[in-house]
């Protein structure tokens, strides 16, 4: 997938007209808040419950090194294969790898952010393999070529219609309808056969328990299971941080995944692979292959601060209740990750001279770090990407902002440092700000403010100031 | 010697500042953890209620069966594949089929993976297994796979029969993973965890059960939890 995150300002414009996006966003975001309050309040002391996940979060990034090794000696006792990868080009071989070596030609893939990331599809389909996105949503925008609109329901935008006629035109079904349900109908058979004569499937991975070597995997539809189920060999995908200390913590985090996804106790299906299966069963994968990803996470790890994005577990809960990213969706964020847990990662993987409009479209209401069960500052991560472009910094890819902003700032400075600056300031620029004004409000100012007053108005300022005001009432 | 690309990538984590994890908070323990047997049992029906799943109690395997009957009779199947677990096997399926006119399928009469899969995906319309145990928090029932519980059988046929024995009710997933997964044991290499029907909501947020595993999951649940 290209990378479309320089263009964020361009496709928001889009995306603000599209009536379908708005509609369903304002719907689908205030259902699943309900839900999973509703869920959340199964626990007997649902902060504690979330404060727990945080812990365990916490530790898992801040043991990461000791973790993965633990994780990495017994999954290889229980007959997995693990493969280390440098980065998305060096993961993408690997599978492709192990695909040619035994001659497989049919994939079925479960919806997996990491190989989204990396763009696996791609070089599999360019090395003549026959790929198929299960999850119904990503298996639409497979054959849309679109990025994912949210990490969850990757197609919860595209109309029916639309869907319709994608299905029509690439044989999915021969008769048309705009039913949901038969539409969904229509992917299952279509599915089914090639769930039936899969010879490798691949999967992302939700867990993986550094304790037992296991790694678990948490849906809805039946796609991963079936991926894992049908072929004889299956390959996992897990970026670093997937690693959890014990089987009970990804118990508990399990329980806070599903009900921040989507409101549920548990999600349909969760299935846990220790090792392959022992040689004497009729199905199941006699190969399992663990890769796991690096693609520029060890690289920011050293910041102690940046690192506390890899404690995201993509409940995606941050999304539905971003103020921003529930007016423009998925798209404008231009890659695999959005909202804000993609404003956070985004720069850190991409560079921040390509994200700088992602960081920058935040209100600091907070909601994002509140819902959190994996406990993400995100405003604080923010601010901070907001700083190293002040000071531009290399290691961040930052951009300086421009002198003039830069000397307004100086300037305020020197103003604010002195009680009579101030007084005399403000009374100085009153009339050159309410020669703007028109029957009592200034609508727009041009130059260099004109942003701020697209969407915001402001009175004309009275001839004295509060301060004044309040002296003369003292007299 | 060149380094590995696991140790390039350790070694970076490891030169990292290392910061101390924080403390673990208390969390009380869930509310499933107090309850009494049978109100274990009620908890149970009611989560199976809430994911979707039809439930049944029943006394003893005779009535097991007979309600395998009704159910056959009513959805009109003459297809069933069904595992040879611990809890299955006892019923003799095979020979209730014969008598039911259900022709009963296991992975012992496939010739091979091929036929199996076959039977699993194109001729079966309901699969039906025990379960190694059942969670009463969430309605969830939890299937280790080996020989004796291949995993398509409650997968890929459009419904699951699952019987399950009222003394494998556990109140939280804990229990189960903490006996499976204990030091020195060796750990089921597949582990399910079923709650519910598949479904999805992923055209325009309009559930959809029967995505791509079944549509519907019925519960037998056998014998009472006094004795």
């Amino acid at each position: 997938m290209k990378i479309k995150s320089e263009q964020f300002k361009e496709v928001a414009r889009e995306e603000l007209k599209t009536r379908h996006t708005r509609a369903h966003l304002d719907v689908i975001g205030l259902f699943i808040k309900e839900l999973r309050k509703a869920s959340m309040a199964t626990f007997p002391d649902p902060s504690a419950a979330l404060d727990l996940g945080r812990a365990i979060r916490a530790e898992s990034v801040e043991r990461l090194p000791a973790l993965l090794e633990e994780f990495e000696r017994n999954a290889t006792a229980n007959g997995a294969v693990v493969h280390w990868a440098r980065d998305a080009n060096e993961a993408n071989q690997r599978i492709l790898n192990i695909a040619q070596e035994r001659n497989v030609r049919l994939v079925t893939k479960g919806k997996s952010m990491v190989t989204e990331e990396t763009g696996l599809n791609e070089v599999l389909v360019k090395n003549g393999l026959e790929v198929f996105e299960t999850d119904l949503g990503e298996f639409i925008i497979q054959l849309l070529e679109r990025p994912p609109f949210h990490i969850q329901g990757p197609a919860l935008n595209i109309p029916v219609q639309e869907i319709c006629d994608l299905f029509l035109e690439k044989g999915v079904m021969k008769e048309p309808t705009l039913e949901p349900v038969e539409l969904g109908h229509a992917a299952r058979i279509f599915l089914r056969d090639k769930f039936h004569h899969v010879e490798m499937g691949i999967t992302g991975v939700n867990f993986a328990v550094a304790e037992t070597g296991t790694i678990i995997n948490v849906e809805n539809e039946g796609n991963i299971r079936l991926t894992k189920s049908s072929p004889p060999i299956q390959v996992s995908v897990m970026t670093l941080e997937k690693v959890v200390p014990t089987m009970q913590d990804a118990m508990h985090m399990l329980r806070l995944l599903c009900r921040n996804c989507t409101g549920q106790k548990i999600a349909s299906y969760a299935s846990m692979d220790t090792g392959p299966n022992k040689g004497a069963e009729v199905d199941g994968p006699g190969e399992l292959h663990i890769v796991i990803l690096d693609n520029g996470r060890s690289t920011f790890y050293r910041d102690p601060e940046a690192r506390e994005i890899l404690r995201c577990v993509r409940c995606g809960a941050c999304m539905l209740e971003c103020p921003v990213y529930g007016k423009i969706g998925g798209y404008p964020y231009g890659w695999a990750y959005s909202g804000p847990m993609g404003q956070v990662l985004n720069p850190l993987m991409i560079g921040q001279e390509r994200t700088q409009d992602l960081y920058r479209a935040c209100t600091s209401c907070g909601v994002c770090k509140t819902v959190c069960p994996a406990g993400i500052d995100h405003p604080k991560m923010f601010l901070r990407y907001r700083a190293h472009d002040v000071e531009g910094d290399p290691r961040y890819n930052a951009t300086r902002r421009p002198w003039t902003e830069a000397g307004f700032m100086e300037m305020f400075t020197w103003a604010t440092k002195r009680r009579w600056r101030w007084d005399m300031g403000i009374k100085a620029v009153r009339p050159f700000i309410n020669r703007h004004a028109e029957q009592g409000f200034i609508r727009g100012i041009r130059g260099p403010l004109e942003g701020w007053f697209k969407s915001r108005d402001f009175p004309a300022m009275p001839r004295k100031t509060f301060r004044d005001r309040m002296r003369d009432r003292e007299e | 010697m060149s380094k590995t690309v696991k140790d390039e990538i350790l070694d970076k984590l490891k030169a990292a500042p290392q910061k101390e994890p924080p403390p673990r908070p208390i969390m009380p323990p869930l509310n499933e953890l107090a309850l009494n047997k049978e109100e274990m049992v009620e908890k149970l029906v009611e989560t199976l209620t809430l994911v979707g799943c039809s439930v049944h109690r029943v006394r003893d395997s005779e009535e097991a069966l007979e309600k395998l009957t009704e159910i056959a009779r009513a959805e009109g199947l003459t297809k069933i594949l069904a595992s040879e677990d611990d809890v299955v096997s006892p019923l003799d399926l095979p020979e209730w089929g014969k008598k039911s006119n259900v022709k009963v399928f296991t992975a012992k009469d496939c010739r091979d993976r091929e036929e199996f899969k076959r039977v699993a995906f194109e001729e079966a319309q309901a699969g039906v297994t025990g379960v190694d145990f059942a969670v009463a928090e969430s309605g969830t029932l939890c299937l280790i796979h080996d020989e004796k519980q291949p995993r398509l059988v409650s997968l890929a046929p459009i419904r699951h029969i699952a019987v399950v024995p009222v003394d494998r009710i556990r109140p939280v997933y804990e229990s189960v993973t903490d006996e499976l997964f204990a030091a020195g044991r060796k750990a089921p290499s597949h582990l399910t965890f079923i709650s519910g029907p598949s479904m999805t909501g992923d055209i325009q947020a309009t559930l959809f059960r029967g995505m791509h595993g079944p549509k519907t999951v019925t519960v037998i649940l056998v014998g009472q939890a006094s004795c």
